[in-house]
């Protein structure tokens, strides 16, 4: 056991990998293990509850919607696109975000101030309005969800990143690395970058949860992927109409949503305490 | 006071800046839009030519500068254009709107305030003890369920399995909404309606609780980590040498210093919870501004889309601002700058 390292050695880190490579693998193998086709209606056996409650049916497991359509499937069709977002979106978000804070924190000054304006601008948005003004002018689609998210959740990165940023730049061994004649962009990759990277790690774990939940907003209001596609939020949207006819088919989506938005947030919590050697120092005693 | 008015000043002046960015971002993100509202706010057996003339007289065939700076004056005179789908001025549908959203944040707000430092100073009153790890745990749990979850699974709880509370509205339908000051609550008791005002709390008890709940473990986790920063201070442990109790060192001492990231914090919060409305309403059918955006967005409505998105700006840059100054006030670090 001595062999691994520390953060693979944390309950929290195992736990969250373990529910996040669950979903990734339902997602992958979808049309292996999916028992309908997310989109098969049928008309005859609408709002059938779960198989394990009366009057269910086992060829739905976990019932069927307003239209007859299978919810089991639906549902692992729709961690397709959760994860997909999840995983790009906040790899998207981190880029900027962590290149702007480096750049901000590293030279300070001009630079500086005009990347701390641009996040106060963004900041003045409530990130749920200016996600949907920019699907408003982005259109629907799985590419522009993936852009929309970016384009607001940079500044997440930013803003914590940057001061992180500016702490490592004033320390001893960087401006050594300067004196002894490295270039600023060997100085960032090399110095700087390594004493931010856990802290970088954990907040691309939690974005990808935030990405995960701000998907399902849009696809609840309609905004995202479109009606063919099947996603959460939709679902919850679908299900929320009929809420008296089938509790159920509402019931599902939203523990799907909770369970993997809690795997991120548990494994981000678990990496920030264990790759943080501030917090391991203070708050592990 | 001398010394804060500038600093405070000053703060006014820089949000009222980014506001004019804001706009002009706005403005550029919804002419992306391959929608022609000229031919929108026309009946749809207009000819080209009439067309053209409303293109040229809504000033759309001018630079892109040019068509916002028309818009701006527009705005600044007051005049957010008409709804293309309702036919109604937009300042109207807004004046109708926001007050009940107001409502539902500032009461969200009172919740998660209230439950933020409750829950904070119970993960600090733990911290160390056997009960540290589910209380921890428990938080995260809380940090994994985003307000319309909450809403959701409050609906599907007190609405439909316990009947406990409504879920749809504000009034219950035989009531009469009387208007004075837009500000339902207010209203109702402002005419003297105890059991209008009951009626309209009832309606507004799973939206907020929703809201508030799921904006509170942040509060929580800061007012925590900020108590155990303020604990390892000297005067604290002074405070214990001169033999106060725990709870007087808490209350007097450790407090006052560690509630200042919480309240910075609320501030930025009030402004994600400010947006976080939007979904509420859309699940609790609540007439507020979230409904009047998502109804413009479906229908690519854009005067309403453009002036909500741009009041949702203002209350939160002067929250922010608000709460800035109050900070500034509170904390004598920051008059010296």
């Amino acid at each position: 056991m001595n062999a691994l390292p520390r953060w693979l050695r944390s309950a929290r880190v195992l736990m969250g990998l373990t529910i996040i490579t669950t979903i990734a693998l339902i997602a992958l193998l979808a049309p292996f293990i999916a028992p309908h086709d997310p989109n098969e209606q049928n008309l005859i056996s609408t709002f059938l509850p779960p198989a394990w409650v009366k009057g269910g049916d086992t060829a739905f497991p976990f019932g069927t919607d307003s239209l007859g359509r299978c919810v089991l499937s639906r549902l692992i069709y729709g961690a397709r696109i959760a994860m997909t977002v999840a995983i790009v979106a906040s790899l998207g978000a981190m880029l900027i975000g962590a290149v702007l804070a480096h750049i901000a924190g590293y030279f300070g000054g001009t630079l500086d101030w005009l990347i701390g304006r641009t996040v106060d601008v963004w900041m003045s948005f409530p990130p749920v309005i200016l996600s949907l003004i920019l699907m408003v002018g982005l259109g629907i689609g799985l590419r522009n969800v993936i852009l929309a998210i970016v384009l607001v959740d940079w500044t997440r990165f930013c803003r914590v990143l940057r001061s992180e940023v500016l702490v490592v730049t004033r320390r001893d061994y960087v401006a050594a690395a300067r004196l002894i004649g490295f270039s600023h962009w060997r100085t960032i990759t090399r110095e700087v970058l390594p004493a931010t990277l856990p802290l970088l790690i954990t907040l691309v774990s939690l974005e990808m949860g935030i990405a995960v939940i701000v998907e399902a907003i849009l696809s609840f209001v309609g905004m995202s992927v479109g009606a063919t596609t099947p996603a959460w939020g939709q679902m919850i949207a679908d299900a929320r109409q009929y809420i008296y006819d089938s509790p159920w088919s509402l019931i599902f989506p939203i523990l799907m949503i909770f369970v993997t938005v809690l795997g991120f947030n548990v494994l981000g919590d678990g990496l920030r305490r264990t790759l943080d050697v501030r917090v391991t120092e203070t708050q592990r005693t | 006071m001398t010394s804060i008015l500038p600093l405070i000043l000053r703060r006014i002046v820089v949000s009222v800046a980014i506001l004019f960015i804001v706009s002009a971002l706005l403005f550029c993100i919804l002419r992306l839009l391959p929608v022609d509202p000229a031919a929108m706010s026309l009946p749809p057996n207009a000819t080209l030519a009439e067309i053209e003339a409303k293109r040229h007289g809504m000033g759309l065939d001018q630079p892109l500068f040019r068509q916002y700076l028309i818009w701006l004056g527009q705005v600044l005179h007051g005049d957010f254009g008409a709804s293309i789908h309702f036919r109604r001025g937009v300042a109207g549908l807004i004046g109708a709107t926001l007050p009940a959203t107001i409502e539902l944040a500032v009461l969200a707000m009172l919740i998660a305030g209230t439950l933020g430092i409750a829950g904070g100073l119970f993960l600090f009153h733990v911290r160390g003890s056997a009960k540290e790890p589910i209380a921890d745990t428990g938080s995260i749990v809380l940090l994994s369920l985003p307000e319309f979850l909450w809403g959701l699974f409050f609906i599907l709880l007190f609405g439909v399995a316990l009947e406990l509370l409504p879920f749809t509205g504000r009034l219950s339908s035989g009531f009469q909404r009387p208007i004075v000051t837009g500000f339902l609550l207010l209203d109702t008791l402002l005419v003297g309606r105890p059991e209008m005002f009951w009626d309209a709390m009832k309606h507004m008890i799973l939206p907020s609780l929703a809201l508030g709940i799921a904006f509170s473990p942040t509060l929580m986790r800061v007012l925590r980590s900020s108590l155990i920063d303020v604990y390892q201070e000297d005067y604290i442990h002074q405070a214990r040498l001169r033999g106060l109790s725990e709870r007087r060192i808490l209350t007097r001492h450790g407090l006052k210093n560690g509630i200042l990231p919480t309240l910075s914090l609320m501030g930025v919060q009030f402004g994600f919870l400010f947006g976080g409305t939007l979904l509420i309403e859309v699940i609790y059918s609540y007439p507020g501004l979230g409904n009047l955006m998502v109804d413009a967005v479906r229908n690519a409505d854009l005067p309403i889309i453009q002036a909500v998105g741009l009041t949702y700006c203002v209350v939160v840059l002067t929250i922010n601002t608000a709460v800035d100054a109050a900070y500034i006030i509170l904390n004598p670090k920051l008059r010296i700058a």
